[in-house]
């Protein structure tokens, strides 16, 4: 009986590999295997290899620099605007208000990474940017419960996760990304 | 186009058929010796030659031998032959200008002197 991969590595290999490129990679993994140091070895091998490519191959730049503008606008000018500007001109005010927006960016980075390009669905790019707010929210409490003094006023953050929300699920409503890839795929 | 992905087109048509993730990598591996490719590094490559149109994809049927699991096969598109034959055409051309600047047996001794430093 040939030797196989244990189910638990596979499972938990599963969950970190992107739905995209899951089925392939679980499956040459299990047909290469000989034992548990070279699997060990072939996953270290191949499976940063594949997320960083599969988020290359799910981001686009330009929407994603928009992107990048659009969520830390939101927060500035909810802070402009809130009677709250003295967190623009603290020390390090600009950037408190680049942290949750930088959270969200990374989160809708790999949102699109991990996402199941056979599941499509019109509400999509809403659920994802409002997951990808409620994970700023999240870096957010942490910061409330160990340093507030990096954290942004609650004001602010609802306020400019609600405006980053519209505007960031606008633009990716208006620059749909490429998820179908791989072309030609069946 | 750079060397890896010379390769692993090379592979993917020496293949035909039979290209898949881990075919394809026991060829580019044999190709590079004494040189070693990664598993990933074949992963990225044929990412990045299907998104330039030179291959295409496709899942079969899973089989036992992979847990039940499907492949991703490749095959060669016509812009990937056309992009291969360009790379051997300067290849060969490169070789030619060495055979006529050190002979051919000179040639020949200098490209396994440097295979062997290489590696």
């Amino acid at each position: 009986m040939k030797a196989a991969p244990s189910k638990t590595a596979e499972m938990l290999l599963g969950i970190l590999l992107p739905p995209a490129c899951r089925e392939q990679v679980l499956g040459d993994l299990h047909e290469r295997y000989t034992g548990p140091r070279q699997y060990l070895v072939d996953v270290l091998s191949a499976v940063p290899c594949v997320i960083v490519s599969r988020i290359r191959r799910t981001t686009d730049p330009q929407v994603l620099l928009m992107e990048a503008f659009a969520l830390y606008l939101s927060f500035v000018g909810v802070a402009q605007q809130s009677g709250q500007s003295s967190i623009l001109y603290e020390p390090w005010g600009l950037l408190r208000l680049a942290i949750p927006a930088a959270v969200a960016l990374l989160a809708l980075v790999l949102a699109d990474a991990y996402s199941d390009p056979a599941k499509r669905s019109r509400i999509k790019p809403m659920l994802q940017t409002a997951f990808c707010m409620g994970l700023a929210f999240l870096s957010q409490a942490t910061f409330w419960a160990t340093d507030p003094a990096f954290a942004v006023p609650l004001r602010i953050m609802f306020y400019g996760a609600g405006i980053s929300l519209v505007v960031v699920s606008a633009l990716r409503i208006f620059f749909p990304k490429d998820d179908n890839r791989p072309r030609g795929a069946t | 186009m750079a060397k890896l992905e010379q390769l692993v087109l090379t592979a993917v048509l020496s293949l035909k058929e039979d290209a898949y993730g881990v075919t394809i990598h026991e060829k580019v591996a044999e190709l590079a010796r004494p040189k070693s490719v990664s598993l990933g590094a074949v992963y990225v490559t044929l990412d990045r030659l299907e998104d330039k149109g030179l291959v295409s994809s496709w899942l079969s049927e899973p089989t036992a031998e992979r847990g039940g699991r499907a492949k991703r096969c490749y095959r060669m598109e016509a812009l990937g032959e056309r992009a291969l034959q360009e790379s051997t055409a300067t290849a060969q051309r490169i070789f030619d200008a060495l055979v006529e600047a050190l002979g051919k047996e000179g040639a020949r001794q200098w490209g396994k002197r440097w295979g062997k430093e290489a590696g």
